[in-house]
């Protein structure tokens, strides 16, 4: 049987270029030069519109997708900023969220923790790197007939960025931010 | 209304769409939108799945 989840299910993997192509035109897909076989897009977007910041993204299938863990954000895409990098943003806001909540552990009870909402950290080669939290796992779908496409993980990832920076402008509150009920 | 105004509508209405957990749509750039702007037709847009933000 094959490891590797393009060789197991080659539909699916016709599928995911396929939507891609549909819906993003400008993202290229590739292989990790890590020898793990995994797949990932490589492409830049602008969610906020033309006036907006451009996002460079890699999206990284693991190599059992489609899969959903109970904990595991995003299901089997992960979602890396290239640039801006999350961990560079995240360390600029953390003083600033201590000064708001007084502590460290406040900021970990109020899911501020990593410094930025509703993402995530991973090691990603030799680095520790900080994911997008696109959706909770139940709402990854899995199955044979249908399961969530990059194309889908990479909308989620848009209307992500767009909540991101409007919580970064001051325009929504921490609690709203937070909540994550979009 | 200006340039500058519009563009701040717009955001706002986004914003309170995407708070109500209105369908909202990305275009090949990338940028999310509403059903409703979608202003070139032979551009598909994909519907951003509902789900809750982990």
């Amino acid at each position: 049987m094959a490891f590797y989840w393009y060789q197991r299910d080659p539909e699916l993997y016709r599928a995911e270029v396929q939507a891609m192509n549909k819906f993003f035109p400008s993202f290229t897909i590739h292989q990790l030069p890590d020898g793990s076989g995994r797949l990932y897009w490589r492409g830049k977007v602008q969610p906020s519109g033309p006036d907006g910041m451009v996002w460079d993204l890699m999206l990284i299938y693991k190599n059992d997708h489609p899969h959903a863990g109970a904990d595991e954000y995003g299901g089997s895409i992960q979602i890396l900023p290239v640039q801006p990098r999350l961990k560079d943003i995240a360390q600029r806001m953390m003083p600033l969220l201590e000064e708001t909540y007084g502590s460290y552990d406040n900021c970990v009870a109020h899911g501020f923790g990593l410094g930025l909402p509703h993402i995530y950290r991973d090691n990603f080669g030799r680095n520790e790197e900080y994911f997008i939290c696109t959706a909770d796992p139940k709402y990854f779908k899995t199955g044979m007939t249908r399961s969530t496409s990059a194309a889908s993980s990479l909308s989620w990832a848009c209307k992500w960025i767009v909540l991101c920076e409007m919580w970064l402008n001051g325009e929504i509150s921490d609690d709203v931010a937070m909540e994550g009920n979009y | 209304m200006d340039n500058n105004d519009i563009i701040a509508a717009r955001r706002r209405a986004l914003q309170e769409a995407l708070h109500r957990g209105d369908t909202v749509v990305v275009s090949p750039t990338g940028q999310v939108e509403l059903p409703s702007e979608s202003s070139d037709p032979t551009q598909p847009r994909i519907s951003v799945p509902q789900g809750k933000l982990a």
